[in-house]
């Protein structure tokens, strides 16, 4: 064998290997489940398609899982435990750190809750979850179940490509609202009366010019003030408090809270009801 | 056996009674806690305190004589009622409060001589630069008044005044206030305490002027002061020469309550200033005696412009002596619309633009 060869058959062996073992990565991440579970039967068949379809799509190229499960029946456990066993139990979740996040709704107590492993912690920051829930919320308060999905899986999307930038949204760095021209227009409106009124009030000033006098400090003889007396006392005090205000932004530092799940894995999210 | 004091709560005025389980002087209207010290130290204070006491000595002006009364003048607007007064070589022809024209009365009667006069230091040109200047860069102000604002025809006059001289003797009580903020974890604390400050003193007032023509608006003749009485000279008919002269027809003693009036509220702040170290401070009573008070007359030199604009009056005033002029301008009122609509359009856009701006690079 000459060198040549050896040479050929190592490269050889070692593609062998890269692509063994990326086909058995890309096996290992996926689940037997569909990134769409509708347990509860809350939208249409056809819709149904479309939406695993993007869920698909978003958690493919992304690497990271994109699911959404409804059911009935949270079978007694809080929203919580239930959206972080259906995670860890059907395998969801890409790579060494099963990276994904699940948007869990119960129809048993109108609950829902956010469940976040591996990189998806990393992506959608507590503050980041409250704005996406803002969002989808509305929705599926209304039973717009479709419209809430469609938003949250938009959003997810939005934020796993900003979380790959380096900057995940957070506090002080959540999407832009987009402008809002009825707003503006009413704030320049009233601003645009607000500066006439005072430059023509102004103007209007320069017409006055006649003013009785108040008091008669210009005739008083310099030096001529003298005190006789003057004795300050000391009467009562009044105390009051004030319950301070609590401030909003209680999680100003920003990141992700974490919990561990019944499997021993570590998950972010939060929820709520609808 | 003395009959007991009573002491008035110094925070609502109620009666305040003895609290044996707290041992101090407690108040049973609003339930504050005061010492017997304090309440006899504010019973001090206000036993001090009198009524005001404003009178005047009066001596203002002098009889005139025979000499003098011959070399003026007198005319009367049959108009306005006005009477004003020249010397022999200046001949009025018209009102100089009215524009009207105004004829000379058979003689010249009554009224006092002043004590002091301030002479004319301003001429008709530099009036007329004044009030030129008044109108300029008024951008509210309609071009047909300032085309024909019958600038000519500004007269020198000049206008009696009653000086008053006083000292003033002041006894003021201030409510005062110091605040007090800190916070702990949860409570956001204020602290307010009160006090009760007592001054008492005096302070001398030279020349308090009030108007003493019924023609000339007191609001205009105030608007034009002060005067500066260095330039005081003892009255003496020459000085009228090439002038009109006003006679007061408001006495002194009508015109003593304006005087007393500017006085308490200088005499107020003046001893306010002396209340220092706290939040807030008010005057809750204050009681000004006058003392040593005299009063002049004198004639102050005013450049005086009475036109009609609309139907309406206007009346400008010049200070003969400093220059300081005076006198509301009509309105514009097409003007004030297209700017005040331009302004809104204009800033309005602005402030359009501005929230765009700030929602691309900010939010």
């Amino acid at each position: 064998m000459t060198m040549k060869n050896i040479k050929k058959l190592s490269a050889a062996v070692c593609l062998c290997i890269i692509v063994f073992l990326s086909v058995s990565l890309t096996s290992f991440a996926q689940s037997e489940m569909p990134r769409l579970v509708d347990g509860a039967d809350l939208i249409a068949e056809s819709s149904e398609n479309v939406l695993l379809a993007k869920l698909d799509e978003i958690s493919e190229r992304q690497k990271v899982d994109v699911v959404i499960v409804t059911t009935d029946s949270l079978d007694g456990k809080t929203a919580e435990a239930y959206a972080d066993d259906f995670f860890d139990y059907n395998g969801y979740g890409f790579g060494e750190n099963y990276d994904g996040i699940l948007l869990l709704v119960s129809m048993e107590n109108r609950d829902w809750h956010i469940s976040t492993c591996g990189y998806g912690i990393k992506a959608f920051t507590d503050a980041g979850i409250k704005y996406i829930s803002g969002k989808f919320l509305p929705s599926l308060s209304d039973g717009d179940y479709y419209d809430a999905f469609n938003t949250f899986a938009g959003l997810c999307d939005e934020f796993i490509t900003q979380a790959k930038t380096g900057k995940p949204y957070d506090v002080g760095n959540l999407p832009k609202e987009p402008y809002n021209a009825l707003l503006s227009l009413v704030i320049a409106v009233v601003a645009g009366f607000a500066v006439a009124a005072i430059v023509t009030g102004m103007m209007k000033k320069q017409l006055k010019s006649v003013k009785s006098q108040y008091a008669a400090d210009s005739y008083v003889l310099k030096g001529s003030m003298v005190i006789n007396d003057s004795k300050d006392i000391f009467l009562y005090t009044q105390r009051s408090r004030r319950e301070k205000v609590k401030d909003d932004d209680s999680g100003g530092s920003g990141g992700s809270s974490t919990h561990t799940s019944s499997s021993g894995r570590t998950h972010g999210g939060d929820g709520g009801k609808f | 056996m003395t009959s007991p004091i009573e002491y008035k709560c110094p925070s609502c005025g109620g009666g305040i009674t003895f609290d044996s389980s707290q041992q101090r002087m407690k108040c049973p209207y609003c339930g504050k806690l005061f010492d017997i010290q304090t309440l006899e130290d504010f019973n001090s204070q206000l036993s001090n305190e009198l009524g005001d006491d404003m009178n005047w000595e009066n001596s203002a002006g002098s009889e005139w004589t025979e000499e003098e009364t011959d070399g003026l003048k007198s005319y009367v607007c049959k108009s306005c009622g006005g009477e004003i007064v020249s010397d022999e070589n200046t001949a009025a022809t018209s009102c100089p409060f009215c524009g009207n024209p105004v004829v000379m009365s058979d003689k010249f009667s009554g009224s006092l001589k002043p004590d002091l006069i301030i002479p004319f230091k301003l001429n008709k040109e530099d009036a007329k630069k004044a009030l030129n200047k008044h109108y300029m860069n008024k951008k509210l102000l309609p071009k047909v008044f300032k085309s024909k604002n019958h600038i000519d025809e500004v007269k020198g006059v000049y206008v009696p005044f009653w000086l008053f001289d006083s000292g003033a003797y002041a006894n003021i009580r201030y409510k005062a206030s110091k605040v007090r903020t800190w916070s702990d974890s949860k409570y956001e604390y204020t602290e307010t305490s009160f006090f009760s400050c007592f001054r008492s003193g005096s302070l001398r007032f030279e020349n308090v002027p009030v108007d003493g023509s019924s023609k000339m608006p007191d609001d205009l003749m105030e608007s034009i002061e002060p005067f500066n009485m260095s330039d005081a000279v003892g009255f003496n008919t020459a000085y009228l020469s090439g002038y009109l002269a006003d006679k007061y027809d408001v006495d002194e003693t009508q015109s003593i309550g304006r005087a007393n009036k500017r006085i308490k509220k200088s005499v107020e702040s003046a001893f306010e200033d002396s209340v220092i170290g706290y939040t807030t401070v008010n005057p809750e009573s204050s009681n000004v005696r006058l003392s040593e008070s005299r009063v002049k007359y004198a004639l102050y030199p005013v450049w005086i412009l009475n036109t009609t604009y609309k139907k309406k009056k206007y009346t400008f005033a010049m200070n003969g002596q400093t220059g300081k002029i005076v006198g509301d301008l009509p309105l514009d009122k097409a003007a004030y619309n297209r700017w005040f609509w331009l302004l809104t359009a204009f800033s309005g856009a602005a402030a359009y633009l501005a929230t765009y701006l700030i929602w691309l690079w900010l939010l």
